[in-house]
């Protein structure tokens, strides 16, 4: 006999039959339902908790929940954004940002694009290329929390999803790398490329971390991948690569440390 | 507009009902490439070519970088020539990455997956480039291969044949063709593309020097080319096929009907047009609880009335303002020889107006003293009613019934229980019979 549950708070007339996903499923719905009836005091706390929301989205994503990944993205969807203070100074800001990008000036770019985040909160190409600029300018807190600024505005946004996952690739933050990574392909325009971008990260990248969760993040969703998963090695002096002829390990200098 | 609502609420209902996730699009689109393979391989161009429009429909990923994309498609070539397909593979991918809506890039980059025996990839990047350009024969050529090396004659096979049928230029591909047929390749290649030779002709081209008949005939193109060559299936592929002809011809003839219960829509169906003077015939089922009925048949709406109506056979016949030249000619035939013919059906499915599907008549069943016609055509809820077709535009039947176990086991009331119904109107409609012309 099917065993049966109840969402009794949504349907409370309707069952279904009860599966861990639709639990998930529930629970989420509640979060969802109450977002949206008790709206946030302050934007503050709105930005704390879209943070939240983020890192909610990372984690479901890390293990495919496609049901919570979507819920979650709905939740921050629904969150109230903040309002443009100076919306002209906010577009001739991000203007000058492009321009410094582009000749590399990046910490021109950085104070342009600051700006015009600033002067514009809601402006998510504003807040996502800050990110990168402070990414490559190798501030990884900056960027982390800008592009986070950026998914809660857009939690769709692939690009800022896989510039998130750059951030947490050089971290060494693997988990947290593929859950990026996974909403990357799950948000793509177009997922065939989204594939092939991180096929060529599992076979050329140099960061262990990246390149295992771009290989971990192909195995999520079963897309083909040739390279077998390396994890980061402590160094052991001891024991030399693997043999390639008998596949086996094999001991340097009858076992002596080098 | 209560219409154009209902349709729409459907549809998003449809729409929510299916994630669009990444691996959805993979799927449509795979689906669609195994169901060319799949008519390829029976020999049945209509289906190849309705399968082909299907995919011609889909959405294009928008052109991106593709100056960066073209010198690395180009050094992608150079290494390929020259054997190196580890390198090709690396700049046909960054080609790929730059500009991932050009169907060449997308091709090449698979047949530098199937060099290095990535065939799982070379599949993926194979089914992806054909849903860009679906006539595309060298990728063709390349799935063709991808199914041979896992040992998929059948699959091989359909795919070479569609690398046949679509080739600018036959005979290249053809010999392309013979030479899979021998050598080092695996069996699977050297059986499917010796069915391929078989099977992929292009309609127009019974004559081509490479096919299976020993001396070529005086009229095929000869090496030095001073003869015409002959039509290319490319040629032949631009002007009208059976299927869009007898699309084109019906659409504005099937109707869509939506009936209306205590102020509220309450079912859709699809009917056909069968006088000038506006009179439709569909399923009792559809209609048997309405209050009130609309219909809209091509671009006129109207509303409707029940003229006429029996539970067995389970027709009824609604009248409405849409007066019409045009009309659906009844076909009287109901005998073995219908057998294995091509049907057309058009619908409405779940409220997907003028949905084209496109199957043979399986078998002639008599239920309950009701005559049916056994069709292989799809049919979903909201195809009730509608049309099915013969491929000289006649109607056979009225899609009434399908059975939810099994596959395509679907049933349309035969127009010859319609004409000896009380349903029909000899002054008003017309009927003919099999091979008739109307």
């Amino acid at each position: 006999m099917t065993k049966s549950v109840s969402c009794s708070f949504l349907t409370p007339r309707i069952l279904f039959p009860i599966h861990p996903m639709q639990v998930v499923a529930c629970f989420l719905a509640a979060l969802l339902l109450a977002a949206s009836i008790f709206p946030p005091v302050t934007i503050a706390q709105t930005s704390e908790q879209s943070r939240y929301y983020v890192q909610q989205m990372l984690e479901l994503a890390a293990t495919n929940n496609d049901h919570g990944v979507t819920t979650v993205q709905q939740i921050l969807e629904q969150n109230p954004k903040p309002r443009p203070t100076n919306p002209t100074g906010a577009r001739a800001a991000f203007q000058i940002g492009l321009t410094a990008l582009g000749q590399n000036q990046l910490e021109t770019a950085l104070g342009a694009f600051q700006q015009a985040s600033q002067a514009d909160p809601s402006n998510v190409e504003a807040v996502n290329y800050l990110g990168l600029v402070q990414r490559k300018l190798n501030r990884f807190q900056e960027a982390e929390s800008a592009l986070q600024q950026a998914l809660a505005l857009e939690p769709t946004r692939s690009v800022a999803w896989f510039q998130l996952a750059q951030v947490y690739g050089l971290q060494s933050d693997a988990r947290r790398a593929v859950g990026a990574l996974a909403n990357t392909y799950r948000y793509a325009q177009n997922p065939m490329r989204a594939e092939e971008i991180l096929r060529n990260i599992a076979e050329n990248e140099t960061s262990d971390t990246l390149r295992n969760a771009a290989i971990e993040t192909l195995r999520l969703f079963h897309l083909p991948v040739e390279t077998t998963l390396i994890p980061p090695l402590s160094p052991n002096p001891g024991i030399a690569p693997i043999d390639t002829l008998s596949g086996s390990t094999r001991p340097l200098s009858n076992g002596q440390t080098p | 507009m209560k219409l154009v609502s209902a349709t729409s609420m459907l549809l998003i209902a449809l729409a929510l009902a299916t994630p669009a996730g990444a691996a959805n699009q993979y799927e449509t689109i795979d689906y669609y490439i195994q169901q060319m393979i799949a008519h390829s391989s029976a020999d049945d161009v209509t289906g190849v070519q309705t399968f082909r429009e299907q995919l011609e429909n889909l959405r294009r990923p928008e052109t991106e970088d593709s100056a960066r994309a073209r010198p690395l498609r180009q050094q992608g070539s150079e290494q390929l020539a020259r054997n190196n397909f580890k390198e090709a593979l690396a700049a046909f991918r960054q080609a790929f990455i730059a500009d991932p809506a050009d169907p060449e890039t997308a091709g090449q980059l698979s047949l530098a997956y199937l060099r290095l025996h990535r065939l799982k990839e070379a599949e993926r990047l194979a089914v992806y480039a054909l849903s860009l350009a679906p006539t595309q024969s060298a990728t063709w050529l390349t799935l063709g291969e991808v199914y041979g090396q896992t040992g998929d004659a059948t699959r091989a096979g359909g795919a070479f044949a569609n690398a046949y049928r679509f080739a600018k230029d036959p005979v290249p591909i053809a010999e392309q063709l013979q030479r899979l047929t021998i050598a080092n390749n695996a069996a699977a290649i050297q059986t499917g593309a010796q069915k391929a030779l078989q099977l992929g002709q292009p309609v127009n081209f019974k004559s081509s020097p490479l096919s299976s008949a020993p001396t070529p005939p005086p009229t095929t193109a000869s090496p030095s080319g001073t003869d015409p060559p002959p039509p290319s299936p490319v040629t032949s592929a631009r002007t009208e096929t059976l299927g869009q002809r007898i699309y084109r011809q019906s659409i504005p003839l099937t109707c869509l009907i939506i009936t209306f219960r205590n102020g509220k829509t309450d079912n859709l169906g699809s009917g056909l047009l069968v006088s000038s003077d506006g009179l439709i015939i569909t399923n009792n089922h559809v209609i048997d609880k309405a209050d009130n009925l609309a219909v809209r048949c091509g671009e006129r709406e109207s509303t409707a009335s029940v003229r006429k109506r029996s539970k067995e056979p389970d027709l009824a016949l609604l009248a409405t303002s849409l007066n019409s030249k045009e009309r659906f000619v009844l076909n009287e035939a109901y005998s073995q020889d219908l057998i294995g013919r091509d049907v057309f059906v058009i619908g409405n499915p779940y409220g997907l107006e003028g949905t084209f599907s496109t199957g043979v008549i399986s078998g002639l069943r008599e239920i309950d003293g009701v005559r049916y016609i056994q069709i292989s055509a799809p049919v979903s809820p909201g195809n009730s009613g509608g049309p099915v077709i013969l491929s000289d535009g006649s109607v056979i039947g009225i899609a009434a019934m399908g059975l939810k176990m099994g596959q395509n086991l679907n049933f349309a009331i035969a127009s010859a229980e319609v004409i000896a119904s009380s349903l029909f109107d000899p002054a008003r409609m017309k009927s003919q019979p099999l091979g008739g012309n109307h």
